[in-house]
């Protein structure tokens, strides 16, 4: 099954490893990414709190290309790009002015009629298929699910497969392949997004929320979807441990690598080496390595 | 919150109530004040100025006020607020129209870094029409120093090469520029906004 891709910047540079870990993991359940030719940047956090025509307009363009590749499907990764491009979906499907008005700059024009997935609604699709391909169980393997906010909350009424309170997406898919995800009270907490870089004070805090509670129920690591929220977790988890005195350290995987281990396929291919947080040692230790 | 409510004005109040509802597409007058966004936001204890008082403010017509509070500047576009709220007013959606109010009317932002990063932001994709981290840092920091002089900068770079040298120590740092071949559509929407918003700026 071919599905359309769009990775966005993240999957293209600093998250480069969730983007080899997507493909790869989802072509061996029958899913080739297509990624779409040309995309640009969603506008991500930034763009709403500067322009409200291209929060809708950048992710537009993206949409006129991928409407125009005829598929009927299109997998974003990225809770960011995902949010950004749904909520655009949705407003222009409510604005045919604004639409008319977008699309009379666009070579591609925007028809609305691809489906627009994330990542666990993808996985969720193949659960048997990746249940068939777990030739390693992850017995052993605690982790907490980290949703963070923008898969499953938006500015505005949008219709989602997952509880928006409390979802269970990813805790299902883990189960499927031996893992035992504990129930904890910040799954949909934010990490602070960009004020790790401009607001520094507030993100270590809700940060140092998050990895408490982790600590407290007993998890072995982190499991989450957005290259944003891993970021966070995994490059700032040190200065945060200084800061508020903690003394555990915990892994911060995407919910691909995790799946990726379950399938035998090799580290390197993954590219765990390349956390900042040690990703490799609890593996090592449960003997998935 | 200064005393302001004590010389409440029809006028300019409802001046600022309709350009607040208008751009972030809020029904501010709908909010009854039950604290539900309140109790759920992350940086609210730190702010003082809660998504409440804010609609309230703004109801009541104390423009500074409401441009000028930790709210504004501190949100973190969580949305849980609006997802919360039973009339679901996005009080993000009000943060961003406040954002951008501030901007218009040239006022010094009360943190000048969040206002920076955001402005070098849209500035990096115009330019390639995808956001590249070393450009885009390197934007960052001439807006940082345009908006807060070079104490601001020397701060900044101290704690951003940090990390920057743990992402090149992790393979995580990306040296090829990424672009958008189609930047003149890119361009085009830009002016388009531009055209949008009027000779305001
Ligand atoms: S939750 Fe909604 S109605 Fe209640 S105080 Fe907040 S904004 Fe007003
Ligand atoms: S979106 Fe902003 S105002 Fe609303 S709860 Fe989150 S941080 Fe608070």
């Amino acid at each position: 099954m071919e599905i359309g891709y769009y990775p966005g910047c993240s999957l293209h540079a600093s998250s480069k490893l969730y983007d080899v870990q997507t493909k790869d993991v989802l072509s061996r359940i029958g899913i080739e990414l297509s990624e779409i030719e040309d995309w640009n940047c969603c506008g991500a956090t930034s763009v709403g709190k500067q322009d409200d025509f291209l929060a809708i307009a950048l992710p537009a363009r993206n949409l006129g290309i991928a409407d125009a590749t005829g598929l009927s499907e299109i997998l974003i990764p990225c809770s960011s790009c995902y949010s950004r491009t749904l909520v655009s979906q949705k407003t222009l499907e409510g604005n045919p002015e604004l639409k008319a008005e977008i699309n009379a700059e666009l070579a591609k024009k925007v028809e609305g009629k691809i489906k627009i997935s994330n990542i666990l609604e993808v996985l969720q699709s193949k659960t048997a298929e990746i249940k068939e391909k777990a030739v390693k169980k992850l017995t052993g393997l605690k982790p907490v699910c980290y949703y963070g906010c923008l898969l499953s909350r938006f500015p505005s009424d949008m219709p989602v497969s997952d509880s928006v309170e409390n979802p269970v997406a990813m805790e299902g898919l883990l189960k499927s392949i031996g893992a035992a995800p504990l129930d904890w009270g910040y799954k949909t907490d934010c990490c602070g997004a960009s004020a790790s870089v401009n607001d520094a004070d507030t993100a270590l805090r809700l940060m140092s929320k998050i990895f408490k509670d982790a600590i407290a129920r007993d998890a072995n690591c982190f499991v989450t979807t957005c290259p944003m929220c891993q970021l966070n977790l995994d490059a700032y988890q040190d200065e945060v441990s200084k800061k508020y005195g903690i003394t555990k350290k915990l892994p911060v995987y995407f919910i691909t690598e995790l799946i990726g281990v379950s399938m035998g396929i090799s580290f390197d291919q993954l590219q765990i080496d390349r956390h900042f947080t040690d990703a490799m040692g609890l593996l090592k230790e449960l003997k998935l390595l | 919150m200064s005393t302001s409510t004590l010389k409440y004005s029809a006028e300019t109040s409802n001046a600022l109530l309709k350009e607040v509802m208008d751009r972030s597409g809020q029904n501010l007058m709908s909010c009854y004040q039950c604290r539900r966004c309140a109790s759920g936001c992350p940086v609210g204890e730190e702010t003082g100025v809660t998504p409440d008082r804010l609609v309230r403010m703004i109801l009541l017509g104390e423009k500074e006020d409401a441009l000028n509070n930790l709210l504004v500047w501190k949100c973190v576009a969580c949305y849980t607020c609006g997802t919360r709220c039973p009339n679901n007013i996005h009080t993000s959606r009000i943060n961003e129209t406040l954002k951008q109010m501030s901007k218009e009317a040239h006022a010094k932002p009360l943190l000048l870094k969040v206002a920076a990063f955001h402005s070098a932001f849209m500035k990096s994709i115009s330019h390639f029409g995808r956001s590249n981290e070393l450009e885009f840092m390197g934007l960052y920091q001439m807006e940082n120093v345009k908006k807060g002089g070079l104490s601001a900068l020397i701060a900044d770079i101290k704690s951003l090469s940090k990390l920057g040298i743990a992402m090149l120590r992790k393979k995580r740092m990306h040296f090829k520029l990424d672009k958008t071949k189609g930047r003149s559509e890119i361009t085009a929407l830009y002016n388009r906004s531009a055209k949008r918003q009027g000779p305001k700026e």
